[in-house]
């Protein structure tokens, strides 16, 4: 029996803003009520805030003794502590180093975040060039400027560099253990998943601490190198385990028919891998590797147990003294502040990356 | 090369004191040896800043009891408080570091006790510094001793020693008390703010910078009561006598000069005219103090015009000429009523 169509509704009316509300938040006596209710506490909220935060606050550190009377944020403590903060016991003369060191971190990491620098050796080149140029900035010793050893860096510049260490050096290596997990030799996927079980059985302090104070003790003293960049290669090792089963994830995703096409059409295998494996994987497991990658650049405070002063120790240098110990939520707020910059920032690309890579895609 | 220089002339001068006076030429050290070819003094400093003594400036420089007490050992072994680097290093692995050479020596208010004595195997100087747990109560109150309070509520930071030790000294002494327990020193110093209690027990530096932070410090009092106390003393690796005998004559120098009179002024005008033969050798005029440890004979002198003495630090980082006004109390001299003494210098 055949059926009439139905006939066609009108267009739904535009709703104007008035109708909206009233549909949203108004449509019985109830979500009335509510929506009062909620509003006012938002307001008052938000009020409370701004008068903690800007009109019952004190801004400059002269007039810190009124930091004592005042119901408000006293900021006086970012401007008298603001440069320990972010540059921690880097000398007082050489900031503008780690401000340009800092810099030169934050712009290689933005460069191999654009499409334009994917490629092996255009990354590798700006990598070098990029910790080359940290590394000559901060701890000098050439063209005149003078030394300053590894336990004097400190700040933001510190955080953001080891956290960008941490991701470039541990990526490749999550990439080799992800490849060596899925390999048919049986010894070589077998070390691979020993050492991913292995060092994600461990909390990452211990594996810091030990990189750290005990390694010292145990290797030679030419095997040593530098403490921080134990502490690093550690911490990469680390963020490997992780990173590497998320790239076994988007391994796993791809249609083995995929890869046995390309073996049967004669593709050499360094070519599956790189250019139709990978690439898959990764555009996969984009949201799972950008949470892995914001995880990292917070866990970076825990390098202070070891006694680098990164941004989260220069904040506690900068309460731990009689006169600045009362206000600690001015200097957490301002911490979080640049963390949430940075991450943000970090969400932001990923999105961005996604959106690009459905363009490509559909 | 400038430090290398200074290093070789430090070592000739040291093999040349050596050779006038092979009797009283002393080793010192494995430990002190090193620092000298290094030219540097590797001293513990903290992951953050610690109240009154180890703090760090706008600048970025360290201060502090501690780091003067660094500065001091770094004058006697190198004759430059400058010849120092503090290495900032946590409480958990203050022993570790020490132990794989990252610093020379912790001083890092760092109690003596019998487990870090024998199974970390440290070794530890004369006590320089004893720190106390104490009451600070509301001025308004006018309690001077525990007793005053009975019947009065103690703010308490909870699941600390803290918490034992005011309930064994009260308890001993049967003077009721009603404890307010709290998890964080931010809760803790609120609940005082808010006078939700009479009295704030803990440990000195930090009763002190509690004051300080107050809407008003004068409201509220430091008792002299100690009801526990730690002595802190500066560990070194064992098995390095010279380097202990180094320290402990260091911290004996230090507050011999307080004993005397002898600060970072007067110094030079002490040395031109000595009262004594004591201060003689001390100050390096006749020879005594300085090739018996394997130092150079003027190294208190220096020390002392560089840091000045034990009362002149106390006083400059955690007493009264700091923020925090911590009184001397069991830090003074015996002569003085507290428990500190200087070594016999003979």
């Amino acid at each position: 029996m055949a059926r009439a169509p139905a006939p066609a509704l009108p267009p739904p009316p535009a709703a104007s803003g008035l109708a909206w509300l009233r549909r949203r938040l108004f449509a019985t006596w109830f979500d009335a009520i509510v929506t009062v209710l909620a509003g006012a506490a938002l307001v008052w909220l938000l009020a409370a805030l701004i008068d903690w935060a800007f009109l019952d606050a004190v801004w400059s550190a002269e007039m810190r003794e009124r930091c004592r009377e005042t119901a408000g944020a006293c900021w006086a403590v970012i401007e008298a502590r603001g440069r320990l903060i972010l540059f921690g016991l880097y000398p007082h003369e050489a900031h503008w180093r780690s401000t340009l060191a800092c810099l030169i971190v934050v712009a290689t990491m933005v460069l191999s975040c654009l499409p334009a620098f994917w490629g092996m050796a255009r990354l590798a080149g700006l990598w070098l060039a990029g910790f080359g140029g940290f590394v000559l900035m901060m701890h000098g010793g050439l063209f005149g400027l003078p030394v300053v050893t590894t336990e004097q860096w400190g700040g933001l510049s510190l955080t953001v560099f080891i956290f960008a260490a941490v991701v470039v050096l541990g990526m490749p290596m999550a990439v080799v253990l992800a490849l060596a997990r899925r390999a048919r030799l049986p010894v070589v996927a077998g070390l691979a998943a020993l050492i991913i079980d292995t060092v994600r059985g461990l909390p990452l302090l211990t594996i810091l601490f030990a990189a750290a104070v005990v390694a010292p003790l145990a290797l030679p003293d030419w095997a040593q190198g530098d403490k921080l960049g134990r502490v690093i290669v550690a911490f990469a090792v680390f963020y490997a385990a992780y990173q590497a089963e998320i790239i076994r994830a988007g391994l796993q995703s791809i249609p083995p028919g995929q890869e046995e096409a390309a073996l049967a059409l004669g593709m050499p295998w360094r070519s599956v891998v790189f250019d139709i494996l990978l690439p898959q994987a990764f555009r996969n497991t984009l949201p799972a590797t950008i949470n892995q990658v914001v995880i990292t650049f917070k866990e970076t405070s825990i390098v202070t147990i070891i006694g680098f002063f990164e941004v989260t120790a220069s904040a506690s240098a900068a309460i731990g003294r009689g006169e600045w110990g009362a206000y600690y939520v001015e200097v957490y707020v301002f911490v979080a502040l640049i963390y949430f910059v940075f991450v943000f920032g970090l969400s932001r690309y990923g999105a961005w990356l996604e959106r690009r890579m459905r363009l490509i895609r559909g | 090369m400038k430090r290398h220089l200074t290093a070789i002339a430090a070592w000739a001068a040291v093999g040349a004191a050596g050779a006038a006076l092979p009797a009283a030429a002393a080793d010192p050290g494995p430990t002190v040896r090193m620092i000298q070819e290094r030219g540097s003094l590797l001293c513990t400093g903290h992951n953050g800043s610690y109240l009154g003594f180890a703090e760090v400036d706008d600048r970025g420089n360290w201060s502090g009891f501690d780091i003067e007490m660094c500065r001091a050992l770094a004058t006697a072994i190198l004759g430059s408080p400058d010849k120092l680097q503090i290495i900032p290093v946590s409480w958990a692995q203050r022993f570790p570091a020490l132990q794989s050479g990252d610093i020379d020596v912790i001083i890092k208010v760092t109690g003596w006790t019998m487990s870090r004595d024998t199974e970390l195997g440290l070794q530890y100087s004369l006590p320089y510094f004893f720190g106390p747990t104490t009451i600070m109560a509301r001025t308004e109150i006018g309690a001077r001793t525990p007793e005053d309070l009975a019947g009065g509520v103690f703010c308490i930071n909870a699941g600390t020693s803290i918490e034992r030790i005011v309930a064994d000294y009260m308890g001993a002494r049967g003077i009721p008390y009603e404890a307010l327990n709290f998890e964080k020193p931010e809760e803790l110093r609120a609940a005082l703010y808010a006078g939700r209690c009479d009295a704030l027990a803990g440990f000195g530096p930090f009763l002190a910078a509690t004051r300080f932070n107050a809407p008003d410090p004068e409201a509220f009092t430091i008792l002299d009561a100690v009801l526990a106390l730690e002595p802190e003393g500066i560990a070194v690796r064992e098995g390095d006598d010279g380097f202990v005998d180094v320290i402990n004559w260091m911290i004996s120098a230090l507050l011999m000069a307080e004993e005397y009179g002898i600060t970072r002024d007067n110094v030079d005008e002490v040395r031109a005219n000595p009262p004594s033969a004591s201060v003689e050798r001390l100050l390096g005029v006749s020879p005594g103090v300085g090739e018996r440890l394997g130092l150079s004979d003027d190294w208190a002198y220096r020390m002392i015009k560089a840091v000045g003495n034990y009362g002149e630090i106390y006083d400059r980082t955690i007493g009264e000429g700091s923020v925090y006004r911590l009184p001397r109390g069991k830090n003074h001299l015996w002569s003085n009523g507290g428990m500190l003494y200087p070594l016999v210098l003979d």
